[in-house]
């Protein structure tokens, strides 16, 4: 037996005994332990494979750093990769399976890959994969590809709920440690709002770990109760198993709650995680320190871990790391480990200690040996022993576990998230915390600080502080006395030379010390090119351990203080953060918020079939028993609605209300067009210029009273317009008096189209609508058969005799269902946006299609509409500017297929009849086209060069995607009643 | 992650409830300015690095035209007026 | 011919009638709320403001600095409008089916909201009375509290049922229960 459990103690609920397995092999384990303390407990040291070398591999911490003990936790859809043995809480049933071997964990081929480690140094494939080039593709990628990476995803879709949420705080503290629990009390106390997140599923951080004496009780026992208290104040927030990963702009904490990680079967109503965003007035970060592994030869052998370490497994789940337990250390927490080893009744068999001396207090008969080095391990799945150098002097000393300290790093990521860099101390020989301003300060041993009782002391001290600063400060808390710590302070140790193994710097990507001198030989001497030359810092664990050895070895080669390489860049996310999380419910159909018209109902119930246009869902078409395509409905629709009529929903069209006694002064100076004139009761197509003087939208608006307007914009600009507005009034005139709201969805708006249009409309309209009272462009107010008020408008966008019918948006579907029963008789259909495509393009009328960001009103052959008299309008100065009125513009025309039979694409291209397609002698292009069952053939609208000149002239239409090549005549864009004597029936 | 902006109509607000407009100093010229004026209003922009002046539309809340200034380096922000507020205090040349 | 027709609301698609078993935590639809868009004149802002804080049987929601949601349960759409009508510098507009409106309560309100909204509902923070458009759930939506532990929601027609399905989801870890008020 090695590691084993202990008879009695540690924070685990020894009554709850837990069942899991690793690959495939059934353990026990207790409430309270972790993956990791489990899996010791049961004497598994090996617990995976090295990255790069297949190395055997064991847990170095005990926390969240850890850069080994990755494991696959479950399976099927719900097997996560590269989970963190040493932070899964464990429960009954957990799978675990270990990554990156094959066929086992303990005969694994790929370590074949450490006898040809000689090759395998930094910039490995920089170097071997460059070349031949067609190599790559084909044998180089899949190969690395193949070998890359740890464990696997599951390919199958998550089956759990996510979700995000806000918080809001006056204070947050990060992390529940002695720092941190002083804090929250201090501030909780106060009265603040205070949350208190912590990545693990118990708060107590290193008091849980710790042998010494708060407040004339264990360390563990004081946590208890300090959580017990804010648990009982109601301005206290709670969050365990809450990474705070994240700090942002404006004081905004990203962080990320496993929920149910730990449980065995997830509730289908809770989310597995919650992405929280904090929004706090102060923070204090209160991590802790990462305790530092040596750097000497074999140092990965499992079995050997940081001192901090072997006395968490050992005070806090009550497991000794070995049976016979070799220390190697520059500083105190090496002697308290062995102390407390010791008083467990573990077997310590050696300290090490690099210091020439010390004053640390050696527990009775272990063994110091002073000015010492461990050179080398011996042991392959687990370490057997180590070779011990002193003065020259070498010697083989068993052992079953090596703690290591090699001092400590403050954990001060997040403070370094928004661009501030760490700073070096030589006092502290570590990276502190920068400033970053009075909101976000760090505290405890995130602030250097070394013992518990100074960790204590500045928790409380940052919370006052950060009272201070939000005005609440009322007085101060005690700090409980502390008995029985030890003192944490350590001389430097980057290093040990001799190794005579690989000495690793950072575990995770298997770089040791040879590669750092390599990276430095060959020129990569920044320490961010360092990284990733060597990859030292990368993947899950971003160096967690290994940064700080990494920065002070290169400093060591360079001859410089650490200070001067500085550290890589520390970005989001602190710990790795599920996809799942940060996409929260938008998944799947809840991706985006979808838009219904009001008269989805009354399409859905005439069988149309939708079509996503923006957010909104749009009917397209509405197929008939029979028809086997699209184009048969539509052809069908179009047709009958030129020889009856039809009824399309438009409600997804922009309609703005605009009042005020400046509303006609601003519509002239929005359109290009004039408005002032507009009389009450009558609609106007009017055209919106950006100001560099080329198209920005098109729609109609309507005058209801003398300071009441309606505008239409068209579906895709509804927002862009009514921002548009908004800009303008607000910025360029606010002394308009004008305003407006959008009533978009107040409305259901259906267009009756038809020559029997006015027919049934007269069946469903109280009021008079004969030409002479209701005529072209009429728009006003009307009373349904029945009392519903409606607004009804005659306007037309297929060419034929139409009005658009605006009732409230829950009537919009009983309306629309009285409007097919008024036209019974009169065959009326309903009708999609894609007929009411075709029957624009007939007409030869432009969408964004054709107003594409590029065209000018001439473009399009609405020059007419541009009223220059006007004194301003937008885009009326940059309209005239020489490019926008060059004679060889692209201009709007019509094309036919000189072959009635052949088709032709949007998007094509035009070419002189002969021409050579090149870009050169490209004459435009094809903006919209549709077969025409009116005219019983293809037809387009298009953009051509000096176009209106070129009627009649034989042009070929070029597809070089679709391949086809189709002659075409260029005529006038109208092809349907171009006299529009159907609108004035 | 988020950041915050300050409506002095609504308070405290994460960006996504804004679109940003970019510059605020440039000033609509009179329909008779000369052509450099326009061209200059339409096309030219300083892009400077740090205190710089922009249009925020607060487009999920009061649906006002926000003008910002803030450090474009750091987030900093240094105050949040009405857009129309700043026309008439005559902050832009 | 008189036609008939019947009024239908839009969450008709997504719930069926009154809930007869409300969990503590309950989203309710009002099914024919009058709600009217109220703008003042600039320089106005303050009387209209004044008017519609004293006007009976409406309650004000703030949209912006001229802007205003008024909103009634009681009296009918001419009722109001003849009513709004009488304050000088303000224009109204009937939003009454351009706007759905939900009232969410109970004890575990504001932990379901702070999944749908970025905006801090703490009662010392946003008391009672306080109303405010805001982001929720992907829509701009105005918000209101109206009691310790409830809201109102007033969220543009086209965008409710998602609205209403992403509060629902929030809600799931609360057993939020939901229905027609009436």
């Amino acid at each position: 037996m090695t590691s084993y459990r202990l008879g009695s103690g540690g924070a685990i609920n020894r009554g709850q005994s837990l069942s899991f397995t690793f690959d495939g092999r059934t353990y026990k384990g207790f409430e309270g332990d972790t993956l990791a303390s489990a899996l010791l407990a049961n004497d598994q040291m090996l617990m995976a494979r090295s990255f790069k070398y297949h190395r055997p591999r064991g847990v170095v911490t005990a926390g969240s750093a850890e850069p080994n003990a990755l494991m696959t936790i479950g399976s099927g859809a719900r097997a996560e990769p590269n989970a963190r043995a040493t932070v899964v809480e464990l429960y009954n049933g957990l799978a675990a399976t270990s990554q990156n071997r094959w066929p086992s964990l303990k005969r694994d081929f790929g370590a074949v890959n450490d006898l040809f480690s000689p090759f395998l140094g930094a910039g490995f494939y920089y170097k071997t994969f460059m070349w031949p080039g067609v190599f790559w593709e084909k044998l180089y990628e899949p190969l690395i590809r193949r070998a890359a990476g740890l464990g696997k995803i599951a390919m199958q879709a998550d089956p759990d709920r996510y979700e995000k949420s806000w918080a809001h705080c006056d204070l947050l503290v990060i992390g529940a440690g002695p720092a941190g629990l002083m804090a929250t009390l201090a501030a909780g106390r106060a009265g603040v709002r205070v949350i208190l997140a912590d990545e693990g599923f118990r708060f107590g951080g290193s008091l849980l770990s710790e042998s010494a004496a708060v407040g004339g009780r264990p360390a563990a026992e004081f946590a208890a109760e300090v959580v017990e208290e804010l648990a009982s104040l109601p301005n206290v927030t709670l969050m365990p198993r809450t990474t705070v990963f994240g700090w942002y702009d404006d004081m905004v904490f990203g962080a990320v709650e496993r929920v149910q990680k730990h449980v065995a079967s997830p509730s289908p109503d809770l989310p597995m995680e919650r992405l929280w965003r904090i929004v706090a007035k102060q923070a204090i970060l209160a991590a802790g320190a990462e305790e530092r592994p040596i750097v000497f030869g074999g140092n990965d052998k499992p079995g050997v871990m940081t001192a901090g370490a072997a006395r968490t497994y050992l005070n806090r789940y009550g497991v000794a790391v070995g049976g016979k337990v070799a220390i190697f250390t520059n500083g105190g927490s090496g002697y308290r480990t062995a102390a407390d080893l010791v008083a467990q009744g573990v077997d310590v068999t050696a300290i090490i200690d690099a210091r020439p001396q010390s004053a640390d207090p050696v527990p009775e008969s272990i063994r110091v040996i002073h000015n010492g080095s461990v050179i080398a391990t011996k042991g392959r799945h687990r370490i057997e022993g180590l070779i011990a150098e002193r003065s020259g002097l070498e010697e083989v000393i068993g052992c079953d576990a090596l703690a290591m300290s090699g001092g400590w790093s403050p954990i001060v990521h997040l403070m370094c998230q928004r661009g501030a860099k760490p700073v070096w101390s030589d006092e502290k020989q570590a990276f502190l915390a920068p400033d970053v301003g009075s909101a976000f300060a760090a505290a405890g041993a995130a602030a250097g600080r070394a013992s518990l009782s100074e960790c204590l002391k500045d928790g409380a001290a940052k919370a006052h502080a950060a009272l201070d600063a939000l005005g609440r400060l009322v007085g101060s808390i005690d700090i409980p006395e502390v008995e029985g710590e030890y003192d944490p302070a350590f001389a430097p140790l980057w290093y040990v030379p001799g190794a005579r193994d690989k000495a690793f710097v950072d575990f995770q990507n298997d770089v040791h010390v040879g590669d750092l001198g390599l990276a430095q030989r060959e020129g990569f001497r920044h320490i961010e090119h360092t990284k990733r030359y060597t990859t030292a810092g990368m993947a899950t664990d971003q160096g967690k351990l290994g940064n700080v050895n990494t920065a002070a070895i290169v400093a060591g080669m360079r001859g410089v203080s650490p200070a001067e390489i500085g550290t890589t860049t520390f970005r989001p996310f602190y710990t790795p953060v599920s996809f799942g999380a940060l996409a929260g419910a938008a998944r799947a159909e809840r991706a985006a918020p979808v838009k219904t018209s009001p008269l989805h109902g009354w399409a859905r119930k005439n069988g149309a079939a939708f079509v996503e246009s923006g957010l909104w869902y749009r009917s397209a078409w509405f197929p008939r028993e029979g028809e086997k395509t699209w184009r048969e409905s539509v052809d069908r629709e179009v047709l009958n609605v030129r020889a009856n009529a039809g009824l399309c929903d438009v409600s997804t069209l922009g309609k703005i209300e605009i009042f005020g006694r400046g509303a006609a002064e601003f519509l002239d100076r929005i359109y290009s067009n004039g408005f002032l004139k507009l009389p009450v009761g009558r609609a106007r197509y009017g055209l919106m210029l950006r100001e560099d003087g080329i198209v920005f939208d098109d729609g109609t608006a309507s005058r209801l009273s003398e300071n009441h307007f309606v505008m239409t914009t068209t579906t895709a600009y509804a927002a862009e317009v009514l921002t548009h507005l908004e800009f303008s009034a607000q910025t360029f005139w606010p002394e308009l008096d004008v305003r407006f709201v959008s009533s978009t969805d107040q409305w259901a708006q259906m267009s009756l189209a038809g020559p029997k249009a006015r027919i049934i409309m007269s069946r469903v309209v109280q009021d008079d609508i004969s030409d002479a009272a209701f005529p072209f462009l009429a728009a006003r107010e009307v009373t349904l058969r029945g009392g519903l008020k409606a607004r009804l408008f005659r306007i037309s966008f297929s060419g034929e005799l139409a009005y658009e019918l605006a009732v409230p948006a829950g009537y919009g579907e009983a309306v629309a269902d009285a409007v097919m029963d008024a036209g019974h008789e009169e065959e009326i259909c309903a009708y999609g946006v894609e007929a009411l495509n075709v029957l624009r393009i007939e007409k030869g009328h432009i969408t964004h299609s054709e107003l594409d960001g590029r065209t000018t009103a001439d473009d399009v052959g609405l020059g007419r509409m541009m009223a220059m008299q006007k004194p301003d309008f937008i885009g009326k100065r940059l309209s005239t500017r020489f490019g926008l009125t060059a004679a060889d513009r692209l201009q709007l025309v019509g094309l036919k297929p000189i072959e009635a039979d052949k088709d032709i694409k949007a998007g094509a291209h035009l070419l002189k009849d002969g021409a050579k397609p090149s870009l050169a002698n490209d004459q435009g292009f094809v903006s919209s086209a549709c077969f025409s069952p009116t005219l019983g053939h293809f037809i387009a609208l298009a953009m051509l060069k000096s176009g209106r000149e070129r009627i009649g002239e034989r042009i070929m239409v070029w597809d070089g995607l679709r391949g086809s090549e189709v002659p075409c005549e260029v005529c006038p864009p109208v092809f349907v009643d171009p006299e529009n004597s159907k609108l004035h029936l | 992650m988020a950041s915050l902006i300050t409506c002095p109509h609504c308070g405290t607000r994460p960006k996504e409830e804004f679109s940003i407009r970019g510059a605020a100093a440039p000033k609509r010229p009179s329909p008779t300015a000369k052509d450099e004026a326009w061209h200059r209003y339409v096309y030219v922009r300083d892009n400077p690095k740090g205190r710089y002046e922009e249009y925020w539309h607060h487009e999920a809340g009061c649906r006002r035209f926000l003008v910002v200034e803030r450090d474009n380096l750091t987030h900093e922000v240094f105050g949040v007026t009405d857009a129309a507020e700043f026309k008439r205090g005559g902050a832009a040349e | 011919m008189s036609i008939h027709l019947l009024h239908r609301h839009v969450l008709e698609d997504h719930i069926s009638g009154f809930e007869t078993d409300p969990n503590p935590n309950h989203l309710s639809v009002i099914r024919r709320p009058v709600i009217f868009s109220v703008l003042a004149r600039a320089g106005h802002e303050a009387e209209v403001a004044e008017a519609l804080w004293n006007a009976e049987d409406v309650a004000p929601r703030l949209c912006g600095p001229y802007e205003w949601l008024a909103v009634s349960r009681t009296v009918g759409a001419e009722t109001v409008e003849a009513m709004l009508s009488e304050i000088a510098n303000a224009s109204v507009i009937d939003q009454s089916d351009g706007r759905v409106l939900m009232e969410i309560s109970g004890p575990g309100v504001r932990k379901i909201l702070a999944g749908c909204v970025a905006v801090d509902l703490h009662p010392e923070v946003f008391e009672e009375g306080r109303s405010a458009t805001m982001l929720c759930c992907h829509a701009a939506a105005n918000i209101a509290r109206t009691g310790k532990d409830t809201f109102e929601i007033i969220v543009p027609r086209s965008l409710a049922g998602s609205v209403f399905e992403a509060l629902m989801e929030m809600g799931r870890e609360h057993a939020l229960t939901r229905g027609f008020a009436d």
